[in-house]
Formats: structure tokens, sequence, C-alpha cells
């Protein structure tokens, strides 16, 4: 078949079920995608559209001749009586070779989401913190991260979708140019990427990531510091160890309330004991822990997204 | 002796009958074969550790050694027969002469498939930045000015971030303070870098996007009349408000060519924010953006 100058082989999404082979000359592909950047070149012996031959999958790319070309194309019934004419066994290697190429196609997918997450995170926690702001425009974010880790706008837009499912930001506007990232929390981002930077770089789990008893206790504190109509004072909010026990005898499905279910929480200095904390004298000992409010509301919600981040990502 | 007859050319594969418990390919064997299974039941076990695992069980019509034969990627686990089988073996003299006899665009396409997928799994190691001194730049235009980073910190983090190579991290560090954007201070652990201004590494990061779309960057465009009146313009107070012809009229008075052209010229370079009722105030931001860019032209430039 011969394609003049200019001409178009087919669109990106046209339905299609044949294989070209380049003769001779120049046909370039692109995809919407990829707009701007830079065209794919397929010279004499190149082959596009195996996914169309051999699953009627549409087509992946945009394809125009650059310069006057011959190409070959092959049809799904010469492909049946080439296999027809060969052990059934080559058949079996194409089905594998093709459902190999998509897994790694998947994996390829997962992992460029998984890589630009921490990405995300770094650009979106320096931003609030340069400019005190708890929003930043999608089009700012999208050309850093893209100049960071030359990650697609595309790709940025899904793991916006993900982190907005797990409540952590909103994507406000309906103009493109005007969108905003706006955040529930100012800590929580830069939080998230501390704790997956923490991972990454030492092998192991960050202290932001709290054991259930340690949760247990904080949502205990938090479900009295609500309920008590003290105000925060600098942030700190103040419960008696009292009230602590009483409140964990209702709502830790029995756990018994002592020194050394508090000592880790005291250790990581989320909690303050009013007075010097001995993990082997009785709780009473202290009469009120103190703690920074916003940290612990912050923490906690950390740990609530934290389990459900791959999953929620892949 | 070429008979033209290139089917005479093929080695057949090998059907065999196996006995359950019959181990059918060990990867300790080196051999690069296809199994086909045809009837009854094979199982791919995993010996780590001296653990029997069974990693995956092999029905009628299931096949292992693709990757193996065409991509010379170790299968990694035995294969045993779990009850007596029927199993064909494609070697590799088979697979070869087999191959010889398809037609050339059926060879691409298995080549195609295969390569693709290599690509796929290759670029899973690599870094997908191909510009890496301007990722770095973007990197380090988040960090605190003037605050000294241990190096080996940075890399570290940097690297996790971008998969880029810490030895090309290094090297990328030392490219941006030959233009003097960091400092780099110390020596072996005790190294450390610092950020002289972030506003130049952000104007670095722009002049690179620009190169790369090949596009003329705006600052360095900058005729020398323009140059002049941006230079006015930052002596003015950013409070100074005027409409538009008093703007001009200003300019005129400091002897700078002026006109309309020149006044929409220096909205669109975003010098002036519009306020209330048709007046214009210098854009503080853009203006020390547009002089830092001409005052580190060279160092943007790399032309030191």
């Amino acid at each position: 078949m011969h394609i003049a100058t200019g001409e178009y082989v087919c669109l990106e999404g046209d339905k299609a079920n044949t294989l070209f082979i380049v003769k001779s000359g120049m046909l370039v592909g692109s995809t919407k995608a990829d707009a701007g950047a830079p065209l794919q070149n397929f010279g004499p012996g190149s082959i596009v559209g195996e996914f169309s031959l051999l699953e009627s999958e549409p087509r992946d790319l945009t394809l125009r001749a650059a310069e006057d070309t011959e190409i070959l194309v092959i049809e799904q019934h010469t492909l049946q009586s080439t296999l027809d004419k060969h052990p059934g066994w080559l058949k079996s290697i194409l089905t594998f070779l093709t459902a190999r190429n998509r897994i790694a196609q998947e994996n390829k997918r997962k992992n460029d989401l998984i890589q630009a997450l921490p990405s995300l995170l770094y650009i979106f926690s320096a931003h609030l913190k340069e400019t005190g702001a708890d929003s930043i425009p999608l089009s700012l974010l999208h050309k850093k991260i893209l100049a960071l880790n030359n990650t697609p706008d595309e790709e940025t837009d899904n793991l916006l979708k993900s982190l907005e499912s797990l409540g952590l930001l909103k994507v406000c506007g309906s103009n493109d140019a005007d969108k905003n990232v706006k955040v529930e929390s100012l800590q929580i981002i830069p939080l998230l990427y501390e704790t997956l930077q923490y991972r990454a770089l030492n092998q192991k789990v960050s202290p932001n990531i709290l054991s259930m008893t340690e949760q247990m206790v904080l949502t205990t504190f938090v479900k009295i510091a609500r309920e008590s109509n003290v105000p925060l004072q600098n942030g700190l909010c103040t419960i008696t160890t009292e009230q602590l026990k009483a409140e964990a005898k209702k709502s830790m499905h029995g756990l018994t309330l002592t020194s050394r279910t508090i000592a880790p929480l005291v250790e990581k200095k989320l909690l303050e004991p009013s007075s010097a904390f001995d993990i082997h004298a009785p709780l009473e000992s202290v009469n009120f822990f103190f703690a920074d409010f916003e940290k612990i509301l912050d923490l906690l919600e950390l740990n609530r997204i934290f389990p459900l981040l791959d999953k929620s990502l892949v | 002796m070429i008979t033209g007859d290139s089917r005479q050319q093929v080695i057949p594969p090998t059907r065999s009958r196996v006995k359950a418990g019959f181990v059918v390919y060990s990867p300790d064997s080196g051999e690069r074969n296809i199994i086909i299974l045809d009837e009854g039941e094979l199982a791919a076990i995993d010996r780590n550790n001296g653990i029997k695992t069974t990693v995956f069980k092999m029905h009628p019509g299931d096949l292992v050694g693709v990757a193996a034969l065409l991509e010379h990627e170790n299968f990694r686990y035995a294969i045993e027969a779990t009850e007596d089988s029927t199993i064909t073996v494609v070697t590799e003299e088979c697979m070869e002469s087999e191959l010889k006899t398809l037609p050339v665009w059926m060879l691409a396409v298995i080549r195609s498939l295969s390569s693709k997928t290599r690509k796929l799994k290759d670029a899973l190691h690599h870094t997908r930045c191909e510009n890496t001194l301007k990722s770095l730049a973007e990197y380090c235009n988040h960090l605190e000015a003037k605050k000294k980073y241990p190096l080996k910190d940075l890399v570290h983090e940097f690297h996790w971030l971008t998969r880029i190579p810490s030895s090309v991290v290094n090297e990328e560090i030392k490219a941006l303070a030959r233009r003097k954007f960091l400092v780099q201070e110390g020596t072996g652990e005790d190294t450390t870098v610092y950020v002289v201004n972030t506003l130049l590494l952000q104007i670095f990061v722009d002049y690179q996007n620009a190169t790369e779309h090949g596009v003329n960057w705006e600052p360095f465009t900058l005729s020398l009349a323009q140059k002049r009146l941006l230079v006015k313009i930052s002596s003015v107070d950013q409070s100074t408000s005027m409409d538009a012809p008093a703007w001009i009229a200003f300019f005129k008075e400091a002897k700078l060519q002026i006109d309309v052209t020149e006044w929409i010229r220096m909205q669109q370079f975003g010098w002036f924010k519009p306020g209330r009722g048709n007046t214009f105030s210098p854009n503080t931001d853009k203006i020390k953006y547009y002089l830092a860019a001409l005052r580190y032209e060279t160092n943007i430039r790399g032309v030191l």
C-alpha cells in the first residue's frame, strides 16, 4: 500500500485488526497523551500494530507518513493461515508472549504510579511550606512534577484521584486552567512524605506508624478532648489520668490502661506526662497528660490512610 | 544443501510420557527448552533454602520456558510431574529450525513482543528523567536556602525520588555548583551542600524547559530598550499605582523608548499587576525574576 507524504494511516483509538510493516519511507506515530513529546519514527523494517493483529486491539498510535511510504498490511486471515501451517505450540507461544507483555505493561503502570507518589508529595509539601497556603494550582503541580520526575500530567491526575479518595485532598475548580489542589490538613501531606521517606531510606517502619494499642489510646485521648469544654492552650490539650482510664475502660474493648501501655507514646513525645514518668510505677502516679491536639489528629489520619495507600494507588 | 523446501529442515519437538514425580526440568541444568503439557499435571517447584514450595500448577495446554528460550531469561523453578503426564519439549534447535520456516513478518512480531516486554521490565529499574540536571535543579529549588545539607543524605533522597543513579546525581551536583547555584563544602563523609538562591534554580528549570521545547526563553529575548524599562520599573516603589497612559508618560519622562506596543509587551511579560480602575502596579516578583535571569545569564546558560 502506498501512503503519500502527510497522509494518515490510522488514528489513535481506531478499531483495527491488521499489522503494518514499513517497506520503505517513514511513518511517524503520536498519541494524545504524549502531545508535544517527540514523534515515534517507524522506518523500513518496522512493524506497527502487533496487538491489533493478535487481539483486535484499537490503534494505540496515530500514524502519518513523514515521506512517501510503502507499507505491507497483514490481516488476521493471513495470521490464521500461517498458524494453520505450523505446529499448535506456535500459537501458544504467541499467546504467552502477548499475555506476558500485558503483565509487563500493567506492572510498569503500577510501578510508575508508586514511584511518582513521593515526588508529588515532595512538591506539594514544599509548596505548602514555602507559601503558607493550603492549596497549589494544578497546572503548577503538573509542571513541577514533570520537571522533577518526568511524570506525565495524566499520571499525576490519577495519583491525585487516589489521594482524594482517601480524603487527603480535594481537586477544586472546573476549568483545567483554574483547578486547585486543596489539602484537608496542612500537615498530613508532609507527614505522609516523611513516613514514606523514612521507610525507603532506613528500610524500617517509620515511628509515625503506630501500633493498634497506641492508636486506640490516642483515639481515646482525642475523644475525651473533643467532649471536654476546656479550650486548647497553644494547641495543647490536657486530660487527667482518671478521665483517660475511665474512657479507656469503655472504648478500648476491655484493654486495661497501664503505664506500660502509655510508655511508647510518652517515649515518642506524643503524650507528655505532668510529672516524671516511670514505666514501673502505677499510671495514677501521673496526674494528667497533655498533647498537641492537631499533631495527634494528623498522626491518626496518617495511620488510617497508610495501610490503604498501596491498594488505593494500584 | 538448500532444497528449497524449508519444512524438511525442521527438527521436530520431542513428545514423551513421564511418570508422577519425574523432574521434567531442573534450574541447575542450564537447559533452555519450552515444555508444553499435553496431558496430566505438572507443578513448578521452588526449593529455596531447602523448603519445597509449589509455586503454580500446570494443566493441559499450559507451557513454560518461552522467556528462557527467546530471551535467555533463566526459569528459576523446577518442573515436576504431579501425575503421569504427556509432555512436548521444544528444544533450542527445534525452535530455531521452526522459526526459520516462519514468514519474516511473523518472526518480527515475535521479536517485537519479546523486545517490548524486555524494555518494559528494564524500565522498572531505571529513571524516567531524561534531563537529570533539570530534575536535580527542581529538587534543590525546594530546599532551604543557605541551609547546609549532608551530601550523602541529599543524594540518597533525590535518588529515591527519581531513581537517577547516585554517581549521576553527584556529577549533576557538581554541574550546579559550577554554575554557582549550589555550594559544596568539606570532604568525604562530611561533605555538605547548600543552595545559594532558590530563585536561580527555579529560573534555571524554566530556562531548561524552554530549551527542551526549542523555544526562545523570554528573559533572554529582551531588547536593550526593554531591559532599560525593566531596570527603571525595579527602581519604582511596588505600591505605585497608575493607569497605562500615566506609566507611558512616566517612562517617556525618564527618556526611555516606549510606545503602546512596548507597554503591551510589558503586560505580557507580567511586569505589572492590574489594580482597581484600570491601574497597574509593578509586579515585584516577576521583576526580580527577570533581573536575576539577566544578571546570571552566563550561569544559567552554562557558559562560564
